[in-house]
């Protein structure tokens, strides 16, 4: 990963424990592979609203609920930074 | 008129925790702290508790102690100005033409705290929330006597009030404090409460709930809640 990258990576993780409340965990118990919602890290529906909405208010991107890989880019971190950095690039 | 048995009884408030916080706050010798907390609800999982306001924490803290072991638990949720600091958020979102925050909104309508009760505790008995003005903790009591009267073996009444943002406390009068009060209700004839159209008495200097647990604390068996429509007796029978 190139340093902009992990800059990324760090600032999502701290994204999704802020905007969900996560008091208990650090950025660094979050895997980039682990799976978010359902198991893993356990979050939920409701999670996977305000997630989307902190990412589009924090990278001023546009995210499409309907869209149907709207629910892959939201698997783990790792599918998250590619998509950041897809959608910023464009 | 109704009859009950007030079985236990749970209160928080800021700084008041213990029996004997409450004994002392209800002779006068003590006051609810000034400092904004919520109580320790670290009994429950982080990831469920992480959502709570200070509304849910209250009426958690106070619900959960009387809930032990019973099973099949109707609860009636009473709280007349409810989700104050999350409604005032929502709509300051609003303002600022802000996408509103999901959470947010879908724990701000005012059966919020039983579903996350009925959700935590895997509770499917009967639930009721409630918002009346100044008498509902006695529109309560009514609502989880009528439980009583249909058969269930006991049932839970909470009653919580949040302090509302600054913005609100010119209108909002009667939270002198954040409280919440729990009251484990069974069948029985110590506790009676009658209604009569409203007389000209004043209004109770604390909100009933809490009136009511300074009136028990003190021993006293005889008081009179007066509501906007009626007026409001209490005779105890120890």
């Amino acid at each position: 990963m190139s340093v902009p990258q992990q800059e990324l990576n760090r600032d999502i993780k701290q994204l999704i424990i802020d905007s969900l409340g996560l008091e208990d965990i650090s950025a660094q118990d979050i895997e980039d592979d682990q799976t978010l919602f359902g198991e893993g890290l356990g979050l939920d529906s409701v999670d996977a609203l305000e997630l989307g909405l902190a990412i589009q208010k924090r990278y001023g991107i546009k995210i499409d609920a309907d869209a149907k890989d709207t629910r892959n880019h939201f698997t783990n971190v790792a599918s998250l930074v590619a998509f950041v950095t897809a959608r910023q690039a464009a | 008129m109704i009859t009950v048995n007030i079985s236990q009884w749970c209160a928080w408030a800021p700084g008041l925790q213990t029996r004997a916080d409450w004994q002392a706050w209800a002779t006068g010798n003590v006051s609810a702290s000034a400092v904004t907390q919520a109580p320790d609800v670290s009994f429950l999982p982080a990831l469920q508790r992480r959502r709570l306001s200070t509304l849910a924490r209250m009426a958690f803290a106070v619900g959960w102690p009387l809930a032990e072991g019973l099973e099949k638990l109707p609860l009636v949720f009473v709280s007349r100005h409810g989700e104050t600091p999350r409604t005032f958020a929502i709509l300051s979102e609003l303002a600022r033409q802000e996408p509103l925050s999901p959470t947010q909104f879908s724990l701000s309508v005012h059966n919020a705290v039983i579903g996350l009760w009925s959700i935590m505790r895997g509770e499917t008995s009967e639930m009721t929330a409630i918002a009346a003005t100044d008498d509902g903790f006695e529109h309560g009591m009514l609502e989880a006597a009528g439980l009583l009267n249909d058969g269930s073996p006991a049932v839970l009444l909470i009653i919580a009030e949040d302090a509302p943002p600054a913005a609100y406390r010119q209108w909002i009068d009667d939270v002198p404090f954040a409280y919440a009060v729990g009251l484990l209700l069974t069948p029985g004839k110590q506790w009676q409460l009658s209604s009569s159209v409203a007389a000209d008495v004043p209004a109770a200097d604390l909100p009933h709930a809490l009136s009511w647990l300074r009136a028990t604390l003190n021993g006293q068996n005889g008081f009179i809640h007066s509501g906007k429509r009626c007026t409001w007796n209490w005779q105890h029978r120890p």
